[in-house]
C-alpha cells in the first residue's frame, strides 16, 4: 500500500515536471518565434533580447537551441558586433559537432567564415570556408558550394583590400595585395559556374558585384564593366533599388581610370538619384562628393562646388568631420582653379582646423601647403 | 590644382552583402507541427 503510494506520488511528481518542461520548451520556442520575427523585419536589436530571454528559459531540444545560437550569432553580426556573433557561431559550431549534424555544421562554419572576416581574422575565416565547401561538396549540396565558394571570395577580396596601401592605385598593388585579389577572382568565377547551372539570379547579381570590384582593383576595368552592367541588369530584374545604386557608384569609379568622366557623370547622378530614393543620407553624400571630383576632371569647377556644397552640408548634419574635412579641401582647391582666392583661404583654413580635431596629419600638413 | 591621384581616391567600392546561413526556427515548428500530424494519422 505504503509502495503503491509512494510511486503514485512519484508518477504525480514527474508528470508535474514534464508539464513544467513541456511549458518552458514552449515558452523558449515561443520567445525565439518572436526573436526571428523582429530579425526578419531588420528589428536586430529587438530579436537579440528575445533570443537571449529564449536561452535563459532553456530548451532540451538540441535543434531548436542551434538555431538560436546561430540566429543570435547573425543577428549581432548585422548590429556589427563581430565580437558576440563569433560567441555565438562558435558556440552553435560546438553544439552541431556534437549532435552529429553535418548540414548544421556547414552553416555554422559558413558563418564564422564571415565574421572572422569582418574581424580581420582572414587565415580563420579561409579555414571555416573550406569546411562549409568541404561539407557541402560532400553532401553535393551544389547551393551551399556556390554559398561558400562566395564566402571565400569575399574574404580574399578583403585581405587583399586590407593589406593594399591606401595611396596606391588600382592595378599598382603589391604582389601579396594583387595573388590575394587573383584568388578572390578565382572564388567568384567558380562560384558562377554553379549559380549560372542552378539558374540563381540573386547569386549572380552579387557575385557580379563583388566580382567588379576585384577586377576594378586588379586594374582590369573594361572587365569591371562588364560585371557591373549585368549586375546592374539583374538589379533592375528584381526591382532592387539598393543593389542599383552600388552598380552605378561602382560603374562612375570604373569609367574614372577609363578616362570617360562624362560617363562617369551619368553614372554617380543615378546613384544619387536612387541615394535620395531611399533616404539614404551617407551614400548621397558619396555620391555628391563623387560628383565634385568628377567635375573637377572635367574642369568644370562652378559644378564640382555646387556637388562638394552638397557634400559638405551633409556631412555636417550627420556630424562626419572627416567628411566635412574632405569637402572644405576640395572646396578650397576649386575655387583656386577659379581664381576665388578669398574663398579658396577659408575653405583652407576650416580643412585645416579640422585635420587638427582629427589628427589627420596628412590632411594638416596639405592644408599647410 | 589637385594631384590626380587626390581626385581619383575618393571612389569608394560598394560591396554586396554576405550571405549569412539561416536556421529557421519556423520550418523547424512547421516540420514537427507536421509530423505530429502525420504520426497522428
Amino acid at each position: 500500500m505504503l509502495s503503491g503510494l509512494a510511486s503514485l506520488r512519484s508518477r504525480h511528481t514527474f508528470h508535474d515536471l514534464s508539464a513544467v518542461l513541456f511549458r518552458m520548451e514552449a515558452s523558449c520556442l515561443e520567445l525565439a518565434l518572436e526573436g526571428e520575427r523582429l530579425c526578419k523585419v531588420g528589428d536586430y536589436s529587438g530579436g537579440v533580447s528575445f533570443f537571449e530571454a529564449a536561452i535563459q528559459v532553456g530548451t532540451e531540444d538540441l535543434q531548436v537551441l542551434s538555431a538560436i545560437y546561430s540566429q543570435l550569432g547573425n543577428a549581432y553580426f548585422h548590429l556589427h558586433d563581430y565580437t558576440k556573433a563569433l560567441e555565438f557561431h562558435h558556440h552553435d559550431l560546438t553544439l552541431t559537432r556534437t549532435m552529429g549534424d553535418l548540414l548544421g555544421e556547414a552553416k555554422a562554419s559558413g558563418n564564422l567564415g564571415n565574421t572572422l572576416k569582418a574581424l580581420g581574422r582572414f587565415d580563420e575565416a579561409v579555414v571555416f570556408c573550406q569546411r562549409h565547401l568541404d561539407i557541402s561538396r560532400d553532401a553535393g549540396d551544389k547551393v551551399g558550394q556556390a554559398r561558400a565558394l562566395y564566402n571565400f571570395g569575399n574574404v580574399y577580396h578583403a585581405k587583399g583590400k586590407s593589406t593594399s596601401r591606401n595611396d596606391s592605385e588600382p592595378g599598382c598593388f603589391p604582389e601579396e595585395v594583387t595573388t590575394a585579389l587573383k584568388k578572390a577572382a578565382e572564388y567568384y568565377e567558380a562560384n558562377l559556374c554553379i549559380v549560372k547551372e542552378l539558374g540563381d539570379r540573386a547569386a549572380l547579381g552579387r557575385t557580379c558585384g563583388n566580382l567588379g570590384n576585384t577586377q576594378y582593383l586588379l586594374g582590369n576595368f573594361r572587365s569591371a564593366v562588364a560585371s557591373h552592367q549585368q549586375r546592374l541588369l539583374i538589379a533592375k530584374e528584381f526591382g532592387d533599388r539598393a543593389a542599383e545604386r552600388r552598380a552605378y557608384c561602382n560603374l562612375g569609379n570604373a569609367y574614372i581610370f577609363l578616362g570617360e568622366f562624362e560617363k562617369a557623370a551619368e553614372h554617380y547622378k543615378r546613384a544619387l538619384q536612387l541615394a535620395r530614393q531611399l533616404k539614404d543620407r551617407a551614400v548621397e553624400a558619396q555620391a555628391c562628393y563623387s560628383l565634385g571630383n568628377t567635375y573637377t576632371l572635367l574642369q568644370d569647377y562652378e559644378r564640382a562646388i555646387d556637388y562638394h556644397l552638397k557634400h559638405l552640408i551633409i556631412a555636417q548634419d550627420l556630424n562626419d568631420r572627416i567628411g566635412e574635412g574632405r569637402a572644405c579641401w576640395s572646396l578650397g582647391n576649386a575655387h583656386t582653379a577659379l581664381g576665388n582666392h578669398d574663398q579658396a583661404m577659408h575653405f583652407a583654413e576650416r580643412h585645416l582646423e579640422i585635420s587638427k580635431e582629427t589628427g589627420d596629419r596628412s590632411g594638416e600638413l596639405t592644408a599647410r601647403l | 590644382g589637385i594631384p590626380p591621384s587626390q581626385t581619383l581616391r575618393s571612389d569608394h567600392l560598394e560591396m554586396e552583402p554576405e550571405t549569412m546561413e539561416t536556421k529557421s526556427l519556423t520550418e523547424y515548428f512547421n516540420k514537427m507541427h507536421m509530423d505530429a500530424v502525420m504520426g497522428k494519422r
